[in-house]
């Protein structure tokens, strides 16, 4: 009886391959766990295969990986159209249009996905150094995703979408407003239906995964949330640093740090690329929000 | 003449035939003529030449990182300069001549592809991916009617184009993120991305085809791809220029 469960997508796996056929991560190594209990992601060793259905993802290179998909005739797989690299001319193409395309056209999400049927090859990447994700998903099992890091997807998973809810405003008054999205207007939700399926996403720079006790919270980076399970909540947390001696001549300035706070319980990822957000204008309105003053 | 590679790894193939270019290792150093070249780095990778005084290199001018002072350069005026401007290629290439040293990189992760080229060999290659080729090799460039309005807004794709005549020469290219390599048959077609082509031999067709596809918000943008049509290697890059389809 195989009781081996990969420590990386969770699932029960085959300890005697080089790496996990589910999601690609080497059987054969150490666990690299900070001080703090990251766990370091290994990246998928280049030419390491995933299986799905009865087809087979194929994972190339190491700077910008490349997934390479077998489809088998029963097979599908969705991605949004700028990441196709190459493709069979046999490998059937065709658009799967979704909900909200007005608001995901404002959002600056991609509005059609492209839907890939098999017998064909055909192949993914990312326009970015990093590290391609592999997520097996269990029936019923859903995921948050940060919007852009999708790289695709088995036909069987539903994806959605929903506004993240972590926003601030700063500006003038009210005429003058601007509003921030620190962790993107919206995120990308995956739900594995009928059966279990694969995600892919792609993740720039490293990768850093973390389990969070019932009730545990931790704060990030909002742009470096890569991924998180459902169950993981997320509100803004602002912090303002002790003023010493220093101090903005206008009210419209201010000095504070933006946090995302995420409270267990559940997996969370992030990723070591990010954009961290404006510090110094002062925030005249936001989503939820908890304050610490030094 | 050598390339680089190293002898001691198992060939990267994926399962539909795409050969991994094979990853220079740090420091690793390989001959050309009487001069040597050195690859350093392996994230933005440098190629450092040791040039004799018989030999020479030519290159874009930007990618030089650092000479020896004695090391002299000259211009190597292309034609079609007019052609060039508008095509965003640069009018005129740069020679370095030896003794001396010189390296050169681009600036963006990925790996540089040696590439030695035997007498009578035809080399098609992307707009600003050569990092450097010695003076034995022609240098002439070649405009893909076909990806006219797809990729540069109507004024088409050009593609540097190196031909050796009797004598061997070195190609170096610059691809992002990672390459790969397939050999096509004749008559085997594959579709690309278009801003992932990095090479080709000049003896594969290359012809824009549009998908049935429509994108955008009211379905607006056609999918375009870059059918390749054997014999002959397609060499391509996983971290692409991004042509947006067209509207």
């Amino acid at each position: 009886m195989n009781t081996y469960v990969c420590r990386y997508c969770r699932q029960p796996s085959d300890p005697s391959a080089p790496t996990c056929p589910l999601c690609g991560a080497p059987v054969d190594i150490r666990s690299s766990v900070s001080d703090s209990g990251w766990v370091e992601q290994p990246p998928i060793r280049d030419m390491a295969e995933i299986q799905f259905g009865q087809s087979h993802v194929q994972i190339e290179g190491t700077t910008v990986p490349v997934a390479e998909f077998a489809l088998a005739e029963q097979d599908s797989i969705y991605f949004s159209h700028h990441v196709l690299l190459w493709t069979d001319p046999q490998t059937r193409l065709g658009n799967m249009s979704m909900r909200g395309g007005w608001k995901r056209m404002m959002a600056g999400m991609p509005l059609i996905m492209v839907e890939a049927h098999g017998p064909g090859h055909l192949a993914l990447s990312d326009n970015h150094a990093g590290e391609v994700i592999a997520l097996p998903l269990q029936h019923g099992q859903r995921m948050w995703v940060r919007e852009h890091r999708f790289l695709g997807a088995t036909g069987n998973i539903r994806y959605d979408w929903e506004a993240n809810n972590v926003w601030y405003d700063t500006g003038e008054d009210s005429q003058h407003q601007d509003i921030h999205y620190p962790m993107g207007q919206y995120g990308d939700i995956f739900a594995a239906q009928d059966r279990p399926g694969l995600l892919l996403l792609h993740s720039p720079g490293n990768t850093f995964i973390r389990d969070l006790g019932q009730g545990e919270s931790l704060l990030i980076q909002p742009s470096a949330l890569l991924y998180r399970d459902i169950s993981v909540r997320a509100h803004m947390h602002l912090e303002y640093p002790r003023n010493q001696g220093f101090a903005f001549w206008s009210p419209r300035w201010s000095y504070h740090k933006v946090w995302v706070r995420l409270i267990g319980p559940g997996r969370v990822a992030v990723q070591s690329v990010y954009q961290p957000p404006e510090d110094y204008e002062a925030i005249r309105n936001s989503s939820y929000t908890t304050v610490h003053r030094w | 003449m050598t390339c680089g590679a190293p002898l001691d790894v198992r060939d990267k193939v994926s399962d539909s035939g795409w050969r991994e270019a094979p990853r220079l290792r740090d420091m690793t150093e390989f001959r050309f003529s009487a001069s040597t070249c050195q690859v350093e780095g392996e994230l933005v990778p440098v190629a450092e030449i040791s040039l004799s005084p018989q030999d020479g290199v030519f290159f874009e001018h930007h990618v030089l990182l650092w000479k020896d002072e004695s090391v002299p350069l000259g211009s190597m005026k292309t034609a079609g300069g007019m052609k060039r401007t508008l095509g965003g290629m640069p009018l005129i290439l740069t020679v370095a001549n030896g003794p001396g040293r010189v390296a050169f990189s681009r600036d963006a992760p990925g790996e540089l592809v040696v590439l030695p080229l035997h007498p009578g060999m035809e080399l098609d290659v992307r707009e600003h991916a050569f990092l450097l080729a010695t003076h034995s090799i022609q240098y002439s460039f070649v405009r893909i009617k076909g990806l006219a309005n797809v990729l540069h807004g109507g004024s088409g794709m050009f593609m540097d184009r190196f031909v050796t005549a009797q004598y061997p020469g070195l190609l170096i290219l610059h691809g992002n993120g990672n390459v790969l390599e397939r050999t096509l048959k004749p008559g085997e077609k594959i579709l690309v991305e278009p801003g992932g082509f990095l090479y080709k031999d000049s003896s594969v067709a290359m012809q824009a085809v549009q998908l049935p596809l429509r994108t955008g918000m009211l379905g607006q943008h056609r999918m375009f791809l870059a059918e390749m049509t054997g014999p002959g290697r397609v060499g391509i890059q996983s971290m692409y220029v991004h042509h947006h389809s067209s509207e």
